[in-house]
């Protein structure tokens, strides 16, 4: 078996999944509230459980948020000229012909993807605690209700993208979302520089 | 949202001019609907209770509009929901508690009701209260009694036809005939469900001008809800798109 190297740590895999699978389900059950999807919250019991549901995966969803800052929020801060140059040839993914510079252990696309994820997260979670708890506040209440539903829009955009570039667009890559490795000869070809920054290469 | 029974839209028109203060009509609603009294304060009005509640699904506002040539002046104006055409609760309501019936009127559906106050936010004229439990009422136009042909509880028991119930288009055709200077409500939201007959200005009568829902929620009700669903449609289509335009990463090329 070939040479491999670890990517993700156990606990980055957990807190991905945890964060995966509570932004799912708040996404599935915010769609049911936004489009009275009777059959969505029936599963549920109904709309009311399916309240409660919503409001407390949020809460997990907002810790979990919090646990992947110390996972990904270093890496995400961090551009060079290479990042750059990543933009230009939009990371090689509208044409296979072109150049695609050396990259670190994440490129620029993944970085300000979880910027995203994070501002956007933040502020879906503190409007969702301002609709749950300031009811009688009608300005934080419309205020929260606009924020939660542009930031709603955001996720249900950006999510599927990181999805599908994560399976079908990058054969392999799902692999490090179950055991967190990655062949070592993969990681020399895609990640040079981090593989030089560990001393691997 | 234009009402697809607009033909048979119903409504109550107050003629506040007719109105003699005797509050049969709260009293009625009660009855009707079950609601228990409620215990208030002496404010210096003779106004009771002092604005709609969970157990008050209508009241009498006790206007008082003195001026030189009559220093007592009362202008009794019959308040409840007024069943807007575009309800700003509806449109908000993440459960579908409230509901449009056949006749026009805005009900609810306690069932359904998940307590989270937003309707409250969104109406324009402050109607929805909460009861005990957290559930939402108000009034839903006796919409059980009117889908069986009868007058709305608080109209049947006018004395004086301050309230009438009927035909909307009939109702306020009626009253312009009659010469009344307003039509409160003729226009606004799309019409409201609970027009008002008035000779001077709706403000002297203590109505709000140009009553509109927050801009914040027709915002969101035309351009993000739509865009939610635009948007995740749109980037899966581009995805598969892209995988059959472009294909996967090969070799070489770094992983997202």
């Amino acid at each position: 078996m070939a040479e491999m190297v670890r990517k993700s740590s156990v606990g980055e895999i957990v807190n991905h999944w945890i964060l995966a699978g509570s932004c799912i389900l708040l996404i599935i059950t915010g769609f049911a509230f936004l489009f009275h999807l009777d059959s969505v919250g029936a599963v549920f019991g109904g709309y009311e459980a399916m309240k409660t549901v919503h409001n407390w995966v949020g809460v997990i969803f907002g810790l979990s948020l919090l646990v992947s800052t110390i996972h990904y929020l270093k890496d995400a801060l961090e551009y060079d000229a290479d990042d750059a140059q990543w933009f230009k040839v939009a990371g090689g993914y509208l044409s296979h012909k072109v150049k695609v510079p050396p990259m670190g252990k994440y490129n620029p696309g993944q970085k300000l993807y979880y910027l995203a994820i994070l501002v956007g997260g933040i502020a879906i979670f503190l409007s969702g605690l301002g609709i749950w708890l300031m009811k009688d506040n009608s300005t934080i209440m419309l205020l929260s209700h606009l924020v939660h539903n542009v930031a709603f829009c955001i996720f249900v955009i950006a999510v599927p993208v990181h999805i599908y570039l994560g399976t079908l667009a990058n054969p392999g890559t799902f692999q490090i979302m179950i055991n967190g490795l990655m062949p070592l000869s993969d990681a020399k070809k895609k990640h040079p520089k981090w593989m030089k920054a560990v001393g691997k290469m | 949202m234009a009402n697809d029974n607009s033909n048979n839209r119903k409504a109550i028109l107050v003629t506040p001019e007719l109105c003699i203060g005797c509050r049969a009509c709260q009293v009625a609603c009660k009855s009707w609907n079950q609601l228990p009294g409620i215990k208030t304060k002496n404010t210096g009005s003779y106004q009771n209770p002092p604005d709609l509640a969970s157990a008050a699904y209508n009241i009498i506002r006790y206007n008082e509009v003195p001026s030189q040539e009559n220093p007592v002046r009362w202008l009794f104006v019959s308040r409840r929901c007024m069943h807007c055409d575009d309800a700003g609760c509806m449109k908000i309501c993440p459960s579908g508690a409230l509901y449009r019936t056949a006749e026009g009127a805005v009900a609810f559906d306690r069932d359904k009701c998940i307590g989270c106050k937003l309707c409250v936010n969104a109406c324009p004229f402050d109607v929805p209260r909460y009861d005990a439990d957290g559930k939402v009422t108000k009034c839903h136009l006796c919409f059980d009694r009117i889908a069986a042909g009868m007058n709305p509880a608080c109209v049947k028991t006018c004395p004086t036809g301050a309230l009438k119930f009927g035909d909307r288009e009939e109702l306020i055709g009626a009253a312009k005939k009659e010469g009344f200077a307003t039509i409160y409500g003729e226009q606004d939201l799309g019409g409201l469900g609970s027009v008002y007959a008035f000779k001077e200005e709706p403000k002297l009568y203590g109505m709000i001008e140009n009553p509109a829902i927050p801009s914040s929620v027709n915002f969101w009700h035309t351009y993000l809800k739509p865009l939610s669903v635009i948007g995740l449609g749109g980037v899966v289509a581009a995805a598969a798109i892209h995988y059959l335009a472009i294909g996967p990463h090969k070799d070489n090329n770094e992983e997202v």
